[in-house]
């Protein structure tokens, strides 16, 4: 390095290297210029200036620099590496992964260089090139444990984990008897039982077992110890003294569930789907009792009995269970109890047993057959109860009824105020659900729970601004909207854009998406910096662990959303772009061409005075964030703060395909992802890729009322083509005419119209099925229109709805509600829909959207009404209509 | 009811989401994967019965000081889930994680001195005593209290493993500073 300067120079070059590595930029800019002084073109020099200019924010010239030093100095591998540095900073990984490729041809040993290599190719899985770099390392460094671990690693990322284990036993070999020194036990335990974990991967059962138990004085992590063993014992099929050892587990932690089933597993008791006969159910429940008495502590012991048992001792069981827990007023009991709603009958039968003590706590004072009394509060927790169970059942008058009760009972209990806000959202009434909420949330102004609960509730009520000033209390640190988004605060930014996009503001609520996907994209990049670390601190198990969680982190749900929110507002811009850009530029055509000139340059300098406000802004927000904080808090202003650019683009289902490769890599198991790619690629005019994702969407759920719709509309679209002429339009055809009666639907050549028939047919008893034919009725006939309109107005009132058991009403609800936009949308049939409404009004009498005569926004206006629930609420007035309280407002600046 | 196991990585981003519904100190992904990377013994999560994370502790071993001991980053348990002793349990599994794992001599941590809720727990359930007092601790200028609590559960800890026999009960080495990131 600087080899070509004389000693002087030599000097100063090396001390700026010293002070990059020590981050003294200043002192290793001052070095370069005194070199580049006498020697201006030296190549070596410019790079490391260029490298040190891009640590202090001055990136243009810094690319500039390192560019002019390349060229100067072709042959340097130090000029390959910085541009490979540089590259790596700007995370442009392929880029730098060529140049530090181009050094290594120069300089072919270089450890330096090789690392960083290695770091890049982990991180972009170039596994076979991960292999080959590796093994270079431990060639030229063979006394560094990293260089041994990091080979393994990388064989067994690419699926060789045998000979993984081959290079971990030959490092052991190269280690003395007494190995670890006691500083370095941790470390070396955890490579053992890495090790262990690859035998266990490789299907080496019994060596695995052998060489755990063998190293058992050298293994630090003793949990971890007993978990492998037990797991290994039960794969080996030696159960009994796989029981033995799940029993000293449970000691250790006897909340565990897991340990449960393994010990269910053990003695020859375990479903996986929980269904078992009564000789099995007998000698569980016996097992269950044995337990109980050892692991006092446990709920878990207590809870799982419930699962199994039937009948009369189902009733007991849930008996002994539930008591204790209302007595103790626990908050949660329903929600703990709620997956047992799903096993037929067990509702009911909890139904009769907590209407039972109820009725006992309120004629005695005690539980039924009880002489001491229950505390006051006993009671209060059973309403409490009973409101979540009606709510459950879809009984919104009982549920708020009895959680009314509960109120007058104790007004100051705030899980009271979240439930009724929650049996409220689930009736329909978003907006009663919304102030609910923030009555609670003003109850106890330090909980952020409470807070994050109002939020969201406010958000569903599409009242975003209100959301964001609530949210905001929170984040305490300088500026307010940023910190929710530099803390990833996903959940909220997905609510928010849902809302703009129900709201039909696109730019926002693509905004808001984006920011969801960028989340996704950083926690990606995260793992750079851990590929060498975990080397280090020898945590390998996690390692593997974390870079298969990132192969799949866009499956995630967030990820999914937000990806699909984004591709629905890039279809629904497609199809009414906003007309504003385009009229302007009509009425700019009209004009002279000299008045043209002059309005042009006159939107140019706004542009750039806006540009320069912005980032003087920045500059400002740059210079505080650093005095406040110390480091590396850079907040930009945005230039976009509403997503109004995002929607200034040339082809917006172009950009929709970015978003949509990813969910169709990674979540391709949902319906969603093959809707929204049917939608995409008819709009594209892509016939055979709209025909994939039909195919994919029959495959996953043919009987869903989405997928009839994109079948129909299929078909009928290339029915409609013309002629075809071209050599690839005759490949198309002869595609689909292969296709068409692969199709079950189709079969016997039916006609769109008869299949339509069918499927109605099959499904009349649902209404979004029965929605989804008429609705292709029209579209296949149009002038079928009227008969269409009957069929889904001729729909049954307790038609079956698709939702899952237990929210059968709210999902119903939702469906209605689809409906009714379909009416208004498709059919544009206003009466229709009016119709519909007043119909809906009346099965959902507290829906805000139906404006049935319960629900908030009408009760407002009724006076009486109006005070009944003020004095109710603690003199919190419900919101009106337009989502606006001005009340609340007030009280929220005096919170702060 | 509630599941209380170590956390594996897919718990990360709900734990994540967990605390930022709950809690006014938040922190960004990158500083839960260092965690679980560094010391994925010490991180616990409460799991109710549908798969929800109700409730985690997020601890660390301190590597700069001598002494070596253990400090819990954060813990957090939703509302609705409270009088269930969750953050008892998982309080309980990270120390003995700590103690077992690590040797640690003791365990800190620091509380809002406003949050008496938070501070009973540790006070009288737990055994947390006030080491000292950390003036504008918080980004909001919030005094925070700096607890401590002595690990010399040893016997009972070599109680319950006594069938293992073997010259070392608790680990080391960890602390000893050479792991330090470049």
């Amino acid at each position: 390095m600087g080899a070509s300067l004389p000693p002087k120079e030599a000097n100063l070059f090396k001390l700026i290297v010293k002070s990059y590595e020590t981050k003294q930029y200043k002192k290793g800019l001052k070095a370069a210029d005194a070199i580049l002084k006498k020697f201006p073109n030296h190549g070596e020099t410019l790079s490391m200036k260029g490298l040190t200019l891009n640590c202090m924010d001055r990136k243009q010239e810094a690319y500039e620099l390192v560019r002019l030093g390349l060229k100067n100095d072709l042959k340097s591998h130090v000029c390959w590496h910085v541009y490979g540095l540089l590259y790596r900073s700007d995370r442009e990984y392929r880029e730098a992964i060529k140049c530090y490729r181009n050094a290594l041809r120069i300089d072919p040993d270089n450890i330096e260089i090789l690392r960083d290599l290695s770091l890049l190719q982990a991180q972009m899985r170039d596994l076979t090139g991960f292999v080959e770099t590796r093994q270079r390392l431990l060639t030229l460094k063979p006394n560094h444990r990293m260089n041994w671990i990091g080979f393994a690693v990388s064989y067994h990322l690419n699926s060789n984990a045998s000979k993984a284990i081959d290079i971990l036993e030959a490092y052991e070999g190269t280690l003395e008897d007494d190995y670890p020194p006691e500083n370095e036990r941790c470390e070396h335990g955890e490579m053992l039982l890495y090790k262990i974990s690859l035998l266990e991967e490789c299907g080496f059962l019994e060596k695995a077992l052998e060489e755990l138990r063998k190293k058992e004085f050298k293994i630090v992590d003793k949990l971890s110890y007993k978990e492998v063993e037990a797991s290994l014992l039960v794969k080996l099929n030696r159960l009994e003294e796989g029981e033995k050892l799940y029993r000293v587990l449970l000691t250790m932690n006897p909340d565990n569930y897991r340990y449960y089933e393994e010990l269910q597993k053990c003695v020859g008791l375990y479903s996986e789907t929980g269904q078992y006969s009564s000789d099995e159910i007998d000698k569980l429940h016996a097992l269950y009792q044995s337990l109980v008495e050892k692991y006092t502590w446990s709920s878990a012991v207590k809870r799982i009995p419930l699962d199994f048992l039937d009948g009369v001792k189902f009733q007991d069981a849930a008996d002994n269970y539930i008591r204790p827990l209302l007595t103790k007023g626990v908050p949660s009991l329903f929600s703990d109890l709620s997956p047992l709603y799903d096993h037929g009958g067990k509702a009911d039968v909890l139904e009769k047993l907590v209407l039972g003590l109820e009725e006992s706590l309120k004629k005695t004072g005690g539980y039924p057959g009880r002489s001491e009394k229950e505390p006051p509060s006993t009671l209060l927790w059973t309403l409490f109860y009973l409101a979540q169970h009606y709510d459950r059942r879809a009984q919104y008058d009982v549920a708020l009824a009895k959680i009314e009760e509960a109120m007058q009972h104790t007004p100051t209990v705030i899980d009271l105020y979240s439930v009724k806000s929650k049996i409220l959202k689930h009736a329909g009434d978003f907006t009663a659900a919304a102030a609910l909420a923030d009555e609670a949330r003003c109850m106890d102004l330090a909980d952020r729970y409470v807070n994050s609960q109002c939020v969201k509730r406010m958000l569903q009520a599409d009242q975003v601004t209100l959301a964001e000033k609530t949210a905001v209390l929170f984040t305490k640190d300088g500026e307010q909207h940023n910190n929710l988004h530099d803390m990833q605060c996903m959940w909220y930014e997905l609510a928010s854009g849902e809302s703009y996009f129900r709201q039909g503001e696109l730019g926002r609520a693509l905004k808001k998406f984006l920011l969801v996907e960028k989340h996704y994209a950083d926690i990606t990049e995260d793992q750079f910096d851990f590929h060498s670390y975990c080397l280090r601190k020898m945590t390998l198990r996690s390692y593997i662990e974390m870079l298969r969680f990132q192969d799949r982190l866009h499956a995630h749900a967030y990820f999914r959303k937000a990806a699909a929110g984004a591709i629905r507002c890039y279809i629904k811009h497609y199809d009414s772009p906003p007309k504003s850009s385009t009229e302007e530029d009509d009425e700019l055509a009209k004009l002279p061409a000299a008045q043209k000139k002059k309005l042009r340059q006159k939107q140019r300098k706004a542009e750039a005075r806006a540009k320069k406000e912005a980032e003087v802004k920045s500059e400002e927000a740059n210079v505080s964030g650093v005095s406040k904080q110390g480091k590396r808090n850079v907040k930009s202003v945005d230039p976009d703060p509403h997503g109004e650019k995002l929607l200034q683009i040339e082809d917006p289902l172009a950009e929709a395909g970015k978003y949509l490769k990813l969910l169709q890599k990674h979540s391709s198991d949902y319906l969603e992802t093959h809707l929204l790619s049917f939608e995409v690629n008819m709009r594209k005019g892509k016939i055979l890729l709209a025909l994939q994702a039909l195919k994919h969407l029959v495959q996953l759920n043919a009987e869903n009322p989405d997928t009839h719709r994109c079948l129909i509309r299929f078909f009928h679209k290339v029915a409609s083509r013309s002629a075809p002429t071209t050599d690839a339009e005759k490949l198309v055809s002869g595609v689909l005419e292969a296709e068409r009666p692969t199709f079950s639907q189709l079969h016997d050549n039916k006609s769109l119209m008869e299949a339509n028939t069918v499927f109605l047919e099959q499904h009349k008893d649902s209404l979004l099925h029965r929605a989804a034919a008429a609705e292709m009725i029209y579209c296949l006939e149009p002038n079928k229109k009227a008969e269409a309109i009957k069929l889904i107005e001729e729909s049954p009132k307790n038609s079956v709805s698709s939702g899952p058991l237990g929210s059968v009403k709210e999902s119903k609800l939702k469906d209605c509600v689809a409906v009714h936009k379909i009416l208004v949308a498709t059919f544009d049939d206003q009466d229709a829909a009016l119709r519909w409404k007043n119909r809906c009004a009346e099965e959902f009498p507290y829906s805000t959207y139906f404006e049935g005569s319960l629900c908030s926004t009408i009760t407002s206006n009724i006076t009486s009404k109006q005070a009944h629930e003020s004095a109710e609420n603690g003199g919190i007035e419900f919101v009106p209509s337009n989502g606006k309280v001005e009340k609340l407002d007030a009280m929220k600046n005096l919170a702060i | 009811m509630v599941c209380i196991r170590k956390a594996t990585m897919d718990d990360l981003l709900a734990m994540q989401a967990c605390n930022l519904f709950c809690l006014p100190e938040n922190y960004q992904m990158k500083y839960y994967f260092y965690h679980i990377l560094s010391w994925p013994h010490l991180l616990y999560v409460a799991e109710d019965y549908g798969g929800k994370i109700v409730g985690y502790v997020l601890a660390k071993m301190e590597e700069e000081t001598t002494e070596c001991h253990g400090h819990i980053t954060s813990l957090a348990v939703l509302r609705t889930h409270r009088k269930l002793g969750l953050a008892t349990k998982l309080m309980t599994a990270a120390q003995n994680a700590m103690e077992q794992v690590f040797g640690a001599e003791y365990v800190s941590l620091h509380v809002r001195k406003s949050n008496r809720a938070a501070f009973n727990l540790y006070t009288e359930t737990l055994g947390y005593k006030i080491h000292d007092i950390e003036a504008k601790y918080y980004a909001d200028g919030e005094d925070a209290y700096d607890m401590r609590k002595q690990l010399k559960g040893k016997q009972q800890h070599q109680h319950q493993h006594q069938h293992h026999h073997h010259h070392h009960h608790y680990g080391g080495g960890c602390c000893s500073g050479d792991a330090k990131a470049e």
